[in-house]
């Protein structure tokens, strides 16, 4: 079944798209956009890839093999451990929306964020090279 | 060397998504300024030139496919109007762009969701592969 395979990949692209906007529109001091754009975009791309990682895991029977292959795990770290950086990131921007000026929150949420698309990078690589 | 072209060829997919996601936000009414407009016209430039190249490097170089493959011919004519569909979504967004950078004809707005759903129809036959 493919379908969970689509919405993986579909929600990562959208994922890193979101970040990429929220990233320019910060560092634009749009902070507004930047903070929608990971309220909106990114959180709700978040979920619905990490529920489809799952979803593909179990359909292919990955939750028997042990032990786990290392693309898998830099899946699982990579995703579960940016999601906190998601969020500190959505809390800085929206923290900066309401000051009506970025400061150190604008450095904050560039450095989250490019911390995020670094891993992303790292993560992409896992999953079309599968190293073992 | 094969994992590495499919790398490569996914990583510049996820360029023209990120590009797809930053219109998107322009065509719902957000703003973007001259250097995010500028990043994601570069991201969709090298995301077209990297998912062609290395697309057709991959269906020539891997046995199971051909590049005569009918998914393979159908993604290439999706990738002919993605890319034409790109480039007048660029052209009339400067075109009408007023001050603060808003999208403010319809068509446009019309012509960037046929975009978008023609990069889905892509990702779609990417993973269905159907016929292979």
């Amino acid at each position: 079944m493919k379908f969970p395979l689509f919405l993986h990949v579909l929600s990562a692209m959208a994922l890193v798209g979101t970040l990429v906007l929220a990233a320019t529109s910060v560092a634009a001091d749009n902070h507004r956009l930047g903070y929608r754009a990971l309220l909106w975009g990114a959180i709700p791309s978040w979920i619905v890839m990490r529920v489809a990682a799952q979803w593909v895991f179990s359909e292919q029977g990955w939750d028997d093999v042990d032990p786990e292959p290392a693309w898998i795990g830099i899946g699982f770290a990579t995703s579960e451990s940016t999601f906190l950086l998601i969020i500190a990131a959505t809390v800085c921007a929206w923290r900066a929306v309401k000051r009506g000026r970025g400061d150190g929150l604008r450095t904050a949420v560039l450095v989250l964020l490019a911390l995020v698309l670094v891993a992303y990078l790292v993560a992409i690589w896992a999953m079309t090279t599968k190293p073992t | 060397m094969d994992d590495w072209l499919l790398f490569l060829h996914v990583l510049a997919a996820f360029l023209l998504v990120i590009t797809v996601v930053m219109y998107s936000a322009v065509a719902l009414g957000g703003t973007l300024g001259g250097r995010a407009t500028f990043i994601a016209d570069r991201c969709w430039d090298v995301g077209g030139l990297g998912t062609l190249i290395l697309g057709v490097w991959l269906a020539l170089k891997l046995d199971e496919y051909g590049i005569f493959d009918g998914w393979i011919i159908g993604a290439l004519v999706l990738w002919l109007v993605a890319t034409g569909l790109g480039e007048t979504v660029r052209k009339r967004t400067a075109e009408v762009r007023d001050g603060d950078g808003t999208v403010t004809t319809g068509a446009v707005t019309t012509l960037h969701w046929v975009r978008t759903l023609t990069v889905l129809a892509l990702l779609v036959l990417m993973i269905w592969k159907p016929g292979a």
